[in-house]
């Protein structure tokens, strides 16, 4: 049975990349006289050498074997589940980050980052023992003013 | 030469732009000694301080943080056993035995005095070369600027671990995100219908995101999977000055040796100074009286090492500012530092802003003062801070990646930048595409497509890349570097199933 590798997967991906793109560039302004390469010439190039080497990297999954292909280390597989289960922080993280990035303009830079800056810490440190908590709070409360003094005050740059 | 460099050393000598690279050595040294923090990540958190700078003060912070990263990595790697940077791998080889065997000050300041020396010799090589390339580079045009790009792509490609395809992929990815918004001929591309995406992605919160995304959440996925890589040291170190200052005496030859080969393997473009610290390192012990004793806390080895790692940095100059092509990721991020402050990077650079590159010399040489300085007066301090745990440093680093990101246009859509783009990298990292090829691509597309199209303007044949001597070279060293890395994957795959089979027998 044909298993979505990585490998085959990044090759897949690019694929579909390079297809909506290429579909794009016929909305990019064609030659005139006076620029006769065009604009889409570039990109079109770029997508070109994309293709050809996501469809090598696709066909190199078949014909080569994974002890061979040094890039790509033969792990065990895990269902979309379990690999969510076992990325849990990272992908906590990442969603604290976009949280924090939609929050920034709403509530203002100060709220926002002490937010982001004690609910991360939590979720990497744990939020088990005194010290722990003690550490979060000493941390966010100390450097998230420091950077708004720094970038206002020195450097002269608003932050929202 | 003498007058642009007194006037530069007049304008770096100010006491504010002093402390600049004092803070940014001290910064260095700190993101350096940090394990998986690494100087490219030094680099990226100290850039948007610089945006409201001159481009003295700016460029002088970041070469401060650049010498003292290079010097950084030997604190954890003596006290811990853990090279703080990828260039100071083979550091740990001796410096963490000599630390076991109760020497540890001794291992830490062999380290830094051969970092000094290793430095302040990639600057005369910087000195002497970088305006004789750049003087050279002069009579290229567009043609042999295109081939010089491509091949300076197709060998960081080459050089990525093995994944030739991965790496020519992710270089061409980089060329891509450049197409975005409106171009040399003031035509849309890519927009979609957002009004943001018209004026294309900026560079900076494109590389931090994929950089330090996949940095930090590599750091965590590998605390993840081995809890025993946080471990603790004991941080009483004392330098014993007489002790070092014997045996540096006795490392005249070696020291020379490891710091011209750390300046040339700088200057060259995909390796820096993780490739230095190996060749270096072997190559003290292919010289020394006695190579047995390497690996077990003698000098040698962490003089060969120390002393090319930090040579990278002068070395890796020379391309970034004679060609305008970096050789690495912190010579790409350093390179974003230039342009951001209005300046392009080139052989124009050396007669155009002939003080800007006094000022890049003479930064190098007083933040090697200051990270020796600095090494010896507090490395008790900084082995205390390399202790910080990852769980603490990945949180507030994503927070100034954020606000440095918004601080480049006071423009929100940055962040959203950098968020996607680091989620894209984190990605690429996870199905093990070779990053820097993808960076570099981000920081010369766009010279590369005025370059190529100038070309095509001036002669509309495509053939004339193959004619005019130059270009032809550059291209056909373009090839020549995709063979040869094909040529490696298939003798290490060769050697690896020879080895399997000789365990099975």
């Amino acid at each position: 049975m044909l298993t979505l590798t990585k490998d085959r997967a990044l090759a897949l991906a690019m694929l579909a990349l390079t297809g909506i793109l290429l579909a794009e560039t016929r909305n990019i302004a064609p030659p005139t006289s006076w620029q006769p390469y065009g604009s889409a010439l570039f990109p079109q190039i770029l997508l070109g050498i994309i293709a050809v080497l996501s469809l090598l990297l696709l066909l190199r999954t078949f014909f080569v074997s994974p002890a061979d292909r040094k890039d790509e280390p033969d792990r065990p597989r895990r269902s979309l589940a379990a690999w969510i289960r076992h990325n849990g922080t990272v992908l906590s993280l990442f969603g604290l980050f976009g949280l924090y990035a939609l929050l920034l303009p709403l509530i203002g830079y100060l709220p926002a980052t002490l937010a982001f800056l004690v609910t991360s810490l939590a979720l990497l440190l744990g939020i088990d023992t005194r010290r722990k908590w003690i550490i979060n709070l000493t941390v966010s409360c100390t450097l998230a003013p420091l950077v708004y003094v720094i970038f206002r005050f020195v450097l002269n740059v608003w932050l929202p | 030469m003498a007058d642009f460099f007194l006037q530069a050393l007049a304008q770096v000598g100010t006491p504010s732009v002093l402390l600049l690279i004092l803070i940014g050595v001290l910064f260095g040294i700190i993101g350096g000694s940090i394990p998986g923090f690494t100087v490219t990540m030094a680099i990226l958190v100290v850039f948007p301080f610089t945006f409201a700078m001159d481009p003295v003060s700016g460029v002088s912070l970041m070469v401060g943080v650049f010498v003292g990263g290079y010097s950084g990595g030997i604190v954890s790697g003596v006290m811990l056993g853990i090279p703080g940077t990828p260039s100071s791998i083979t550091t740990v080889y001796d410096g963490y035995p000599m630390a076991q065997r109760g020497e540890p000050g001794r291992a830490l300041g062999i380290g830094v005095a051969a970092s000094f020396i290793g430095t302040l010799i990639s600057v005369a090589v910087l000195v002497y070369f970088g305006p004789l390339l750049a003087s050279f580079s002069m009579n290229f045009r567009p043609w042999e600027i295109t081939a010089l790009i491509i091949f300076a792509l197709t060998l960081v490609a080459g050089l990525s671990h093995g994944a030739l395809l991965k790496g020519l992929l992710a270089a061409a990815l980089g060329l891509l995100i450049t197409t975005v918004g409106y171009d040399r001929n003031s035509n849309l591309r890519f927009d979609f219908g957002f009004d943001a995406l018209g004026a294309g992605f900026e560079m900076l919160p494109v590389m931090i995101g994929i950089f330090a995304f996949s940095q930090l959440m590599g750091n965590l996925e590998k605390l993840r999977d081995d809890p025993q890589s946080a471990k603790g040291a004991n941080t009483n170190v004392a330098i014993p000055y007489t002790l070092i200052l014997r045996d540096m005496a006795g490392q005249k030859l070696n020291t020379l040796r490891s710091s011209l080969i750390g300046s040339l393997i700088g200057a060259l473009p995909g390796t820096g100074g993780t490739v230095a610290n190996f060749v270096s390192y072997d190559q003290a012990k292919k010289f020394s009286r006695h190579p047995e004793r390497f690996g077990t806390g003698i000098p040698d080895g962490i003089v060969a090492s120390e002393a090319s790692n930090s040579a990278v940095a002068g070395g890796a100059f020379v391309p970034t500012l004679a060609l305008g092509i970096p050789g690495d990721l912190p010579m790409a991020i350093m390179m974003g530092v230039l342009i951001l402050h209005g300046i392009t990077p080139g052989p124009l650079m050396f007669e155009q802003n002939p003080v800007l590159v006094g000022a890049i010399y003479a930064s190098l040489m007083i933040g090697a003062v200051v990270m020796v300085l600095c090494q010896l007066l507090l490395v008790r301090w900084f082995a205390k801070i390399s202790l910080i745990p990852q769980q603490v440093l990945v949180p507030v680093v994503l927070m100034l990646c954020a606000i440095g990101s918004y601080a480049l246009n006071n423009n929100l859509f940055d962040v959203w930048v950098l968020f996607a783009f680091g989620i894209l990298g984190y990605l690429l990292w996870k199905a093990s595409v070779p990053l820097t090829p993808l960076i570099l691509g981000v920081v010369l597309g766009n010279n590369l497509e005025r370059q190529l199209f100038r070309a095509l303007e001036l002669e509309s044949s495509w053939l004339t890349f193959l004619t005019r001597p130059l270009s032809a070279l550059f291209l056909a060293l373009a090839v020549a570097s995709v063979i040869f890395s094909l040529y490696q994957n298939r003798k290490i795959q060769r050697l690896q199933a020879d080895g399997a089979t000789s365990r099975n027998a």
